[in-house]
């Protein structure tokens, strides 16, 4: 009786038990990177809005301030989409005739919505709240990008767990003077460009916005009042002297940061920032 | 019994030979001899003899707890029924599917789920508002005050509304009546709104119309006639101040127009009549319950500050404690708190009554002559004595559904106990503004329907063709009347056959006023836009008058306007905000003056009581449903009724005795006739229930409504108007069972055996555990109390095992924050308010009669309620139950997929979206507080419903466990308001859902490392005990021990009984 198989076909079967194995490990990496690729999550996508609402125009050319719109976003987990009014403020006066904003006048005149579709979207069962991490020194940037710099708005980051958790499990990182919320450009402190921050903690119950004061200017002993001043460079040490001859009160000492881990381990302490394991336990973000 | 009880204390473990029995189950259990062939069962199970049970507690040893009549039989077929976590009865599929069919399912699901976790997410649209409200910020609720206006007094309310849309009702704070507190009824009125069921339209003749058409002919047609002649008006009771004025200047307008009012609930009660007095149990020592149902539910008027100021002389009793006899028909939590109770049948209380009275010194008392046991015969001269003892320390409340010489009978007692103006006060308002004959008034209503002298009837807010007196044939009068219209708010019985139908608006849409039972008075706000277009009275009276567009708005603010003092805009605005209108309690009569019989003697006429072979149908508003006003609110229909368990149905509730005596099992189907009147009805055992006698809860029956529609029987169509609060009838067996759902069983397992590892496991885990060495239950006296403030830890396993004995690691928990619970066991009356606020709060689905039956009710909380005792006189002792954030879980343990964890503060949290079903945390359960989404209970479909979701917490979907999360979306909204402000959470900022809804104040929430802390405190106490804690589970929800204060006087001999030889 002939060979069924020909001696070639142990070669074929090793090959097909290896192929195997590597069609299921592509099919793993292949199903990893899907998960996390922008089709499921959509970063960077620009989804299409009833009006192409320039974030880079409004932010950065005509510098209106994020609460302007998002009036909520240091009150209540919601930062708030603005209603149609907060548009007609100005549009009632300019580009009245303007064809893109023909949606904005139609919802002005019926007292319809203007239908946004959602760029930032979490799931149902994920219950974030903006008014934390805005008061304990998450800058909007920090997670919505440089939206001064985007004329369509889309989503900088995946918003997947995994991302959430990265900060979550190291705040440090991403803290920043709570009078740098809405400061687009902020970067993290450097060698070149320091920070100076005072604790005045002491008084319980103070929010976190006045238990720290930080500037990127070389501060005058005084505290906060002389930090604000414009300080000439080369008479600074001459006035300093002056200052704390006249001024006999302690002055909340600055301290000058040059990396961000340093800034970050700073403000966790004086933010009162809870510790990782509090953080990152899951009813903080599931219930 | 204290000595007896001291010997059981003493004998914590239960089961020594050395126990003590109930003295009085020798005499009982001979009179019942006769009855042995009879059998009690359960759906389902094998019965077992009513004989068996009596041998169960006779040789019971020391304390026994039982929670059902078959846990008490310990029959093999139940012990297999609990053994099971999900009983087999559980079957997932209703039609049989064959493997094929299975296995194509199962592929199908799979590829589904695959496919879902890689599906993103559909575009979300967000509807921007285009003028923002002033001062609304999304995601931060908003609370309003506002009024639930119910036929026994209005209860003052604090209404959550988020984005205005009301999505949680609770008491107001402020408000001096309740304080907080509320009841399974205004809770559930939050569902009744959102109902989709509500009537939609306004109708004539089924065609839709509007309401001006309405208003306009009924308008004509009034103006027609000249005088009003002809026009009837049927209403619910009047309750709103501003609707009697609305309704005198009618009257005045069309003298001749007519108002009867008719709430089936309070007709024949002294209610109706406006009798106002009002009790301040916190000064009284001795209570005294004549059949007044006061600690069970808002049915009765005052419930609110009854119960709060009886738990508060209960909280600590090394200050002092209260005592209650309750002297009771149908067995109610009242009677099962009670140091003292005795069971009569409804119609002996009168004659009882007037022996009281007569004992503590009523002059021209009559009591009829009766053939008192001895047993009634001891406790009355006790009783008298006890109150003599107590003069003008004591308050005696009449039950509400007693004739209303019960009413005068107990003004009498009180004031010749000298307790009128100390704890008894009698208000100079009546209760209701417009106190009326209500049965009297509908008697002439009928004759002047079948007279043909009704042109117009107009119908408010009841449901007559549904609740009428069964002897009066209102259904065949309805039909003379030329034009019916009804304002309701539903398309219900009556407004099926009227010729207009006007949908009502909810309290929750309209304005209107009304008074607390304490006469104070509360503006009703709207929350939100009428979801339907309702309308209320206010715009039906209003259409009648010289201005008939002023809305109940303008009208009810002119109805105050010389009330309110001062400015008056300031003032209404106060008033709103408030939640009252401040300086509205009436004045309370003098002392001398107050009541009737004063120092004259007493005139009432007092009904003998019928034979006691006779067989007597007890009448009573359902506990849950009412007069069937709330029958299409699920929540209301699933919650397990006080005392018996029942979900989903009202039945005829007898005593075990009766039962045997008539040869029926729980669940057989009788027939109940009163008069011409018969209906069937399911049959089942109240423990302590009177002989001879059927308690039938009215508010069942309904045929219209999807939830409530067809549930239960009608027990109005075999209530008169000669016998409205009970009546002689005859019941007989009809074939069949019903098929009953009754929630008590569904908790139990079967480890005793193997836990106690002795006998053939023929103990059920309650009785084996609350009577024996583990105490889930514990108690004393009040002497005992103070001999042994450490009773509660005394006894062989009552202690936790060191920290050191987990396979675990242990934590420290030396957060900050350590959340614990601490629950009053002396407080807890059983009401059931906890269990309703946990569904509004939780978005708890409903899951419908047939998934009760099988175990699948999804409530977090339970009030397992353990009987003691006699089978005819037993106590109960109530325990809310929900999860009890072990320490050291034993439901984490085993979950795969860690879908539930522990957080550093010591919360045992569910994440719902990591759940896959396999329920193992369930069946590692050892409090059986864990609850499975067998099937998609959840409605994500129906829109109304989806606006009264609470939005901080997630709906659950189908193949998910959950159980109670310490409400753990408010601890995080405290954490943030904390974190933002830089400081630790305040104590008591953190309110859970139960404990804001509890009228007594029984549950604690708090941070147990902060020492200052009220819960802290509480588990300092001695009193303080955790349950099955000795299985090293450090659960942190822990139960204050119950102290009674009996009358020594009442308490039995124990009867030693000699050792078993051997």
């Amino acid at each position: 009786m002939a060979q069924i198989f020909d001696r070639s076909s142990n070669a074929l079967a090793r090959m097909g038990l290896v192929l195997t194995g590597l069609i299921v490990i592509a099919l793993g990496v292949t199903l990893d990177q899907l998960q996390r690729s922008p089709w499921v999550t959509r970063q960077g996508q620009r989804a299409e809005q009833p009006v192409p609402f320039s974030h880079r125009h409004h932010v950065q050319g005509l510098g209106l301030q994020c609460q302007y719109c998002h009036t909520t976003v240091e009150k209540s987990s919601y930062a708030g989409i603005p209603p149609t009014r907060t548009c007609m403020n100005c549009h009632a006066q300019i580009w009245t005739n303007a064809a893109l904003l023909e949606p904005v006048r139609q919802s002005w005149a019926t007292g319809e919505s203007i239908p946004w579709v959602k760029v930032h979207d979490l799931p149902d069962f994920v219950y974030f709240s903006h008014e934390i991490h805005v008061n304990k020194g998450i800058g909007c940037a920090s997670c919505h990008g440089r939206v001064d710099k985007m004329p369509l708005m889309y989503a900088q980051n995946t918003l997947q767990m995994e991302w959430c958790l990265d900060c979550h499990r190291d705040p440090a990182k991403n803290l920043r003077p709570t009078s740098e919320i809405y400061n687009m450009a902020w970067e993290s402190p450097t060698e070149d460009h320091p920070v100076w921050c005072a604790a005045s903690d002491g008084k319980a119950g103070m929010p976190t916005a006045q238990s720290v004061n930080c500037t990127t200017r070389r501060p005058g002993p005084a505290g906060s009042a002389m930090a604000s001043l414009e300080l000439p460079a080369s008479g600074a040490n001459d006035l300093l002297s002056n200052v704390g001859a006249v001024v006999p009160v302690a002055a909340p000492a600055f301290q000058k940061f040059t990396s961000q881990q340093d800034l970050g381990k700073f403000l966790v302490v004086h933010y009162k920032i809870r510790a990782p394991k509090d953080l990152a336990s899951c009813e903080v973000c599931h219930r | 019994m204290s000595s007896e009880m001291n010997a059981a204390m003493r004998n914590t473990t239960g089961r020594s030979p050395e126990g003590v029995v109930l003295s009085k189950d020798g005499e009982l259990a001979s009179a019942a001899a006769d009855g042995a062939s009879s059998r009690v069962g359960m759906n389902g199970g094998e019965p077992m003899t009513l004989e068996q049970v009596r041998r169960e507690l006779n040789g019971a040893k020391g304390k026994r707890y039982w929670r059902s009549l078959d846990e008490l039989a310990d029959t093999p077929e139940f012990q297999a029924a609990v053994e099971q976590e999900f009983p087999s009865a559980a079957q997932e599929w209703i039609d049989p599917v064959s493997r094929r069919g299975f296995l194509r399912l199962m592929g199908a699901s799979m590829a589904l789920a695959g496919l879902a976790g890689c599906t993103k997410q559909p575009d979300e649209p967000i509807y921007p508002y285009v003028k923002a409200p002033e001062d609304l910020i999304l995601g931060k609720p908003m609370y309003f005050a506002t009024a639930h206006p119910f036929t026994t007094g209005a209860v003052p309310l604090l209404v959550k509304s988020d984005e205005f849309r009301p999505i949680k009702i609770d008491g107001n704070p402020e408000h001096a009546y309740n304080r907080g507190g509320s009841d399974p009824f205004s809770q559930g009125s939050l569902l009744d709104l959102y109902d989709p069921d509500r009537s939609q339209h306004v109708t004539y003749k089924g065609e839709n119309r509007e309401w001006e058409e309405f208003a306009e002919s009924f308008r004509d047609k009034v103006v027609s006639t000249k005088d009003g002649t002809g026009i009837y008006f049927l209403s619910a009771t009047i309750i709103s101040p501003t609707l009697a004025r609305q309704w005198q200047a009618v009257q005045k307008a069309w003298p001749k127009a007519r108002l009867v009012q008719y709430d089936p609930a309070i007709a024949g009660t002294f209610l109706e009549k406006g009798l106002s007095v009002q009790y301040d149990l916190s000064k009284s020592d001795v209570i005294v319950s004549l059949d007044a149902d006061f600690l069970s539910s808002a049915s009765y008027p005052g419930f609110h500050k009854l119960v709060r100021d009886y738990a508060a002389r209960r909280k600590e009793p090394e200050k002092g404690m209260n005592r209650l006899y309750t002297i009771e028909s149908a067995t109610t939590t009242t009677g099962m708190k009670a140091e003292h109770r005795l069971g009569l049948r409804a119609s002996e209380v009168p004659a009882f009554a007037a022996a009281l009275a007569e004992a503590v010194g009523v002059t021209g008392v009559n009591p009829p002559t009766y053939a008192w046991t001895a047993d009634q015969q001891r406790f009355l001269a006790a009783l008298a004595k006890d109150l003599k003892a107590n003069a003008g320390k004591c308050a005696v409340l009449p039950g509400l559904y007693q004739p209303p010489v019960v009413a005068e009978l107990a003004l009498a007692i009180n004031n010749a106990l000298g307790n009128v103006g100390k704890t008894v006060f009698v208000s100079s308002e009546p209760a209701i503004p417009l106190p009326s004959d209500q049965l009297g008034d509908f008697k002439w209503l009928v004759a002047d329907l079948n007279a043909g002298k009704v042109d117009w009837l107009v119908i408010l807010n009841t449901n007559p063709i549904y609740n009428a007196p069964a002897d009066l044939n209102f259904a065949g009068a309805f039909n003379k009347a030329n034009i019916v219209a009804h304002l309701g708010s539903h398309y219900d019985e009556t407004g099926q056959l009227s010729h207009w139908h006007i949908p009502a608006a909810h309290y929750l849409e309209s304005w209107s006023d009304a008074r607390a039972y304490d006469g104070t008075v509360s503006i009703v706000q709207p929350m939100i836009d009428p979801l339907y277009g309702g309308r209320s009275a206010h715009h039906v009276f209003q259409a009648l008058l010289d201005d008939p567009l002023v809305g109940p708005y303008d009208a009810v603010r002119e109805t105050w306007k010389s009330t309110i003092k001062g400015d008056f805009e300031f003032g209404w605005r106060k008033a709103l905000h408030d939640g009252w209108i401040a300086d509205t309690v009436p004045g309370v009569q003098a002392a001398a003056s107050s009541a009737k019989t004063g120092a004259a003697a007493f005139r009432g006429e007092i009904p003998a009581p019928t034979p006691k072979d006779s067989v007597e149908i007890i009448f009573r508003p359902d506990p849950n449903v009412y007069d069937g006003r709330w029958a299409n609110v699920g929540w209301l229909q699933e919650l397990p009724k006080p005392i018996t368990n029942l979900s989903w149905d009202n039945a005829a509730i007898v005593s075990g005795d009766t039962l045997t005596k008539w040869n029926l099992e729980e669940d057989d189907i009788v027939e109940i006739s009163v008069g011409n009147g018969r209906v069937k009805a399911p049959v089942i055992v109240a423990p302590g229930h009177p002989d001879n006698a059927v308690t039938v809860y009215l508010g069942y029956g309904r045929q219209v409504g999807r939830v409530g529609g067809g549930a239960g029987f009608n027990a109005y169509l075999i209530r008169s108007t000669w016998a409205p609060l009970y009546a002689t009838g005859a019941v007989r067996k009809m074939d069949g069972k019903w098929g009953v759902a009754i929630t008590k069983s569904h908790y139990q397992d079967h480890r005793a055996k193997f836990l106690e590892g002795k006998g053939a496991g023929d103990n059920s885990l309650e009785a084996d555990e609350a009577l024996g060495p583990r105490g889930i239950i514990r108690y004393t006296t009040l002497d005992e109390f103070k001999a042994n403030p450490n009773f509660a830890h005394e006894g062989d396993a009552h202690e936790t095992p060191s920290r050191d004995t987990s396979l675990f690691p242990n934590w420290s928990y030396n957060e900050a924050n350590a959340w614990a619970m601490s629950i009053d066991m002396n407080s807890c009356t059983g009401c059931n308010a906890c269990i309703v606020s946990c569904y509004a709060e939780n978005n708890i689905a409903v899951v419908g009669k047939q998934q009760v039956r099988v175990g699948r009710n999804m409530q977090w909380l339970r009030i397992d309620t353990y009987f003691e005792g006699d089978l005819a006189a037993p106590r109960a002792h109530f325990q809310p139950m929900a999860c009890q954030h072990c320490e050291n879980a034993p439901c984490e343990q085993v979950c795969p997929v860690g879908a539930t964890v522990h957080s550093p503060e010591g919360l045992n949290v569910m994440v719902y979206n990591r759940c896959v079903g396999t329920r193992y945390c369930s069946n590692n359960c050892p409090y059986k507080v864990r609850r499975f989404n067998f099937l998609l209970f959840s409605d994500y479909e129906t829109e109304s419903l989806k606006l009264m979701r609470n939005p901080d917490v997630t709906v659950r979907s189908r193949g998910v466990m959950e159980k109670c999360s310490y409400c753990i979306q408010r601890i995080s909204a405290a954490k943030i308001a904390a974190d933002k402000e830089n400081r630790n959470i305040r104590d008591g900022e953190i309110v859970t859902a139960c404990q804001q809804a509890c009228p007594a104040g029984a549950i604690t929430f708090g941070n147990k490392n902060d020492k200052n802390s009220r819960v802290s405190k509480l588990r300092e106490q001695p009193r303080s005990y955790q349950v099955i804690a000795d299985i090293n589970t450090r659960p942190r929800t822990t139960y204050v021990a119950e102290v009674l204060n009996p009358n020594q006087e009442l308490e039995e001999t124990p009867v030693e009984i000699a050792p078993a030889k051997g």
